[in-house]
């Protein structure tokens, strides 16, 4: 089970939101001053951070936490104007949210983040004829078991979709994060990789279901 | 009362420059007379017995004396004291002539005089001396006048050495005198206003000058050299300089109040929003009539249209104050707009929209500060969500020419329509503000067949 440290002053949103994280399948500790987080931040999987929070503000303890516990993702929870707050906020904080949010959107926002942090624990992700273990990590199929097996940077461009589920991604921001480098204009490098990781991975690689090609954008796994 | 002080007016030291002038000059040549003459007192010597030849009255005088004396004498006594008198005279001739017109003695001898005076020579002789050089005095000798006679002679130039040499330099002396006095003071009225001048250039170079090394802009305070009336505008110009920083402390002081305000407001506003908004979705799950689910739908889109409008009124008071901050830099516009409409795209996706997307290959760089250029683009994708979801349609397309333009159209009915919600015009007057602020324009073609909307880099000196 998930943790959740969710540091939040209002009473009201506090419950609320706790009830529903609950309701979701997490486990919240729900603080209503940051002064104490740094002593439960051990046990938690992720932080959820008010900015405006009775005596050490939200920027001052995310800082804090994230100097304890730099592995443990941060989403900052502002209902101040998104400007100063957002930049401040990005310094440290993994994610960035405006009240009033959608609950769905938070319970979504917290997923991306404990993928990207790899902090799920061992959960398989079906992909539809396809089980990825990101832990090992392997591909294999679902009825056969037979495992896909995959070069290294095809893995990498894989993982990186399972990290951004339900976005989509262009192709610099693909060649940046595999490949570590600024993209040059023009360079074909993603293009001819996702068509060889096609062909192992689509059961028809001319009509692909699994990586969408979002024309003029990029390309979008959906999970 | 105030104790009256020299150096406190330019005024009182230039009109005392002027007043000297005028005492002096008139002055100038007594003044440069008593110059001449006490040294020649002081000195003494040679100048006391040129004083001796000076008075021709008084030679006359002496001469008759001495011829008075020498009435009945022998001629040895006469030229004995005619001796006596050559050696207290020495720079005068002295003759003697008898009655009968012999020349007895010659002090220095004289080889031009006749040694028998005849009386034409002797009448010819007192013509041409008359009045004449050498200054003459003729005395006769004896009670009866007939025992002869004496001559001194003194060359003119001898009289003159001594009073002469000063009055025949007269008019040069009194115009050079003048000449002087008035160079004087036109130098001192020069050093003056070169003074004043010099002053003034430093007060102004300190005006616009490199300013103070704390970064504010203000120029640094200048040194109090003097407490006239330059030294008292010095004085003013650093108190201004003290009033400008005080003002802009305040003025920061007043920013940073107005910064948390903001921040405080709209927390304070978003914070019942949020609940709202919360317990509007806990309603969901409850068992609703289908006008209840439709309130709740309703509830909820317009807690996030009043989220967002608080977000943009205080954008927009940040915006126009010009407090919002600008962070332009190199941007590579299709890469941005890519990466931007991705985030979009599943938005109208779930609308059902045709999207029509034409980005090219090749990108552009525009200098702007790509939060505000997707600030703007978030607003114009908005309201087409919300304004013109019945052309279920969006277009953007990106173009590098002609400096490169982004363009994003619908074919909704256009903002002129009704359905447009009253505020939404507060999002495009960001729009237009920032995009204005970073150098661009943005043109609307709106009508009831659909809007489009240009981007593009405004051409200088277009406004």
């Amino acid at each position: 089970m998930t943790r959740v440290l969710y540091i939040e002053d209002d009473l009201e949103i506090g419950r609320w939101t706790k009830e529903d994280l609950e309701q979701r399948g997490f486990q919240v500790t729900w603080l209503t001053s940051g002064d104490e987080a740094a002593a439960h931040i051990r046990e938690a999987d992720i932080v959820i951070l008010d900015v405006m929070l009775p005596g050490l503000d939200g920027f001052t303890v995310g800082q804090r936490l994230k100097r304890e516990e730099p592995q443990v993702p941060i989403l900052m929870l502002s209902a101040r104007t998104s400007v100063d707050d957002k930049l401040q906020g990005l310094q440290f904080a993994d994610d960035y949210l405006t009240k009033p949010f959608h609950p769905e959107e938070l319970a979504a926002r917290l997923m991306v983040l404990l993928r990207r942090f790899g902090r799920e624990g061992g959960q398989e992700i079906v992909l539809g004829h396809l089980r990825i273990d990101p832990d090992k990590p392997t591909v294999t199929v679902t009825g056969s078991g037979e495992e896909v097996l995959l070069t290294a940077k095809q893995l990498q461009i894989l993982l990186y979709f399972l990290k951004h589920p339900n976005q989509i991604v262009t192709k610099e921001q693909i060649y940046e994060a595999v490949w570590g480098e600024p993209f040059m204009e023009g360079d074909k490098t993603v293009l001819v990789h996702i068509r060889y990781l096609r062909e192992k991975i689509e059961l028809d690689p001319s009509a692909p279901t699994i990586i969408e090609t979002i024309r003029g954008l990029g390309y979008r796994v959906k999970q | 009362m105030k104790r009256f002080k020299l150096n406190h007016s330019l005024l009182t030291q230039y009109v005392l420059i002027v007043l000297c002038a005028l005492v002096l000059l008139p002055f100038s040549f007594p003044l440069v007379s008593v110059i001449m003459y006490v040294p020649q007192f002081l000195s003494g010597g040679g100048d006391v017995r040129n004083g001796t030849y000076n008075d021709g009255l008084k030679l006359e005088r002496m001469w008759h004396e001495e011829a008075g004396k020498l009435q009945g004498a022998d001629e040895e006594t006469i030229e004995g004291h005619l001796s006596e008198l050559k050696a207290k005279y020495p720079l005068a001739s002295m003759y003697r002539v008898d009655a009968d017109g012999v020349l007895q003695a010659a002090l220095p001898e004289n080889p031009k005089l006749p040694a028998q005076w005849t009386p034409t020579y002797t009448v010819q002789f007192m013509k041409a001396r008359s009045g004449g050089d050498p200054f003459t005095v003729v005395a006769l000798l004896g009670d009866e006048k007939d025992e002869g006679f004496i001559v001194f002679e003194l060359p003119r130039n001898v009289m003159r050495t001594s009073d002469g040499g000063v009055s025949n330099n007269f008019g040069f002396i009194f115009v050079g005198g003048f000449l002087l006095i008035l160079a004087l003071f036109l130098f001192l009225s020069f050093m003056f206003f070169y003074r004043i001048r010099r002053r003034l250039v430093r007060l102004q170079t300190a005006m616009t000058g490199p300013p103070a090394e704390n970064g504010s802009g203000i120029p640094a305070q200048v040194e109090v050299l003097a407490s006239d009336e330059i030294g008292r505008l010095e004085q003013s110009f650093n108190a201004m300089i003290g009033k400008l920083e005080a003002s802009r402390a305040r003025e920061a002081e007043e920013e940073v109040l107005r910064r948390e305000l903001i921040a405080k407001l709209s927390h304070d506003l978003r914070t019942p929003l949020t609940t709202i908004r919360g317990h509007a979705y806990s309603l969901r799950s409850e068992s609703l009539s289908e006008r209840g689910q439709e309130s709740i739908a309703l509830i909820e889109r317009k807690t996030g249209y009043l989220g967002q409008m608080i977000e943009n009124l205080f954008s927009y008071s940040l915006l126009s104050a010009g407090k919002y901050p600008y962070r332009p830099k190199q941007v590579e516009i299709v890469r941005m707009t890519r990466t931007f409409f991705a985030g979009w795209y599943p938005a109208f996706e779930q609308e059902g929209f045709e999207i029509d997307l034409n980005l090219p290959e090749e990108g552009f760089m525009w200098v702007v500060d790509s939060e505000w250029l997707e600030r703007v683009l978030d607003n114009y994708c908005q309201n087409v969500l919300r304004h013109a979801k019945s052309g279920r349609y969006v277009g953007l397309t990106v173009d590098a020419a002609g400096g490169g333009r982004i363009v994003l159209s619908d074919r909704g009915e256009g903002m002129g329509s009704s359905t447009l919600e009253k505020g939404a015009g507060l999002g495009l007057s960001i729009a237009s503000l920032m995009l204005k602020e970073m150098g661009l324009r943005g043109d609307v073609a709106t009508g009831p067949a659909g809007t489009v909307i240009t981007i593009s880099q405004r051409v200088f000196g277009t406004k």
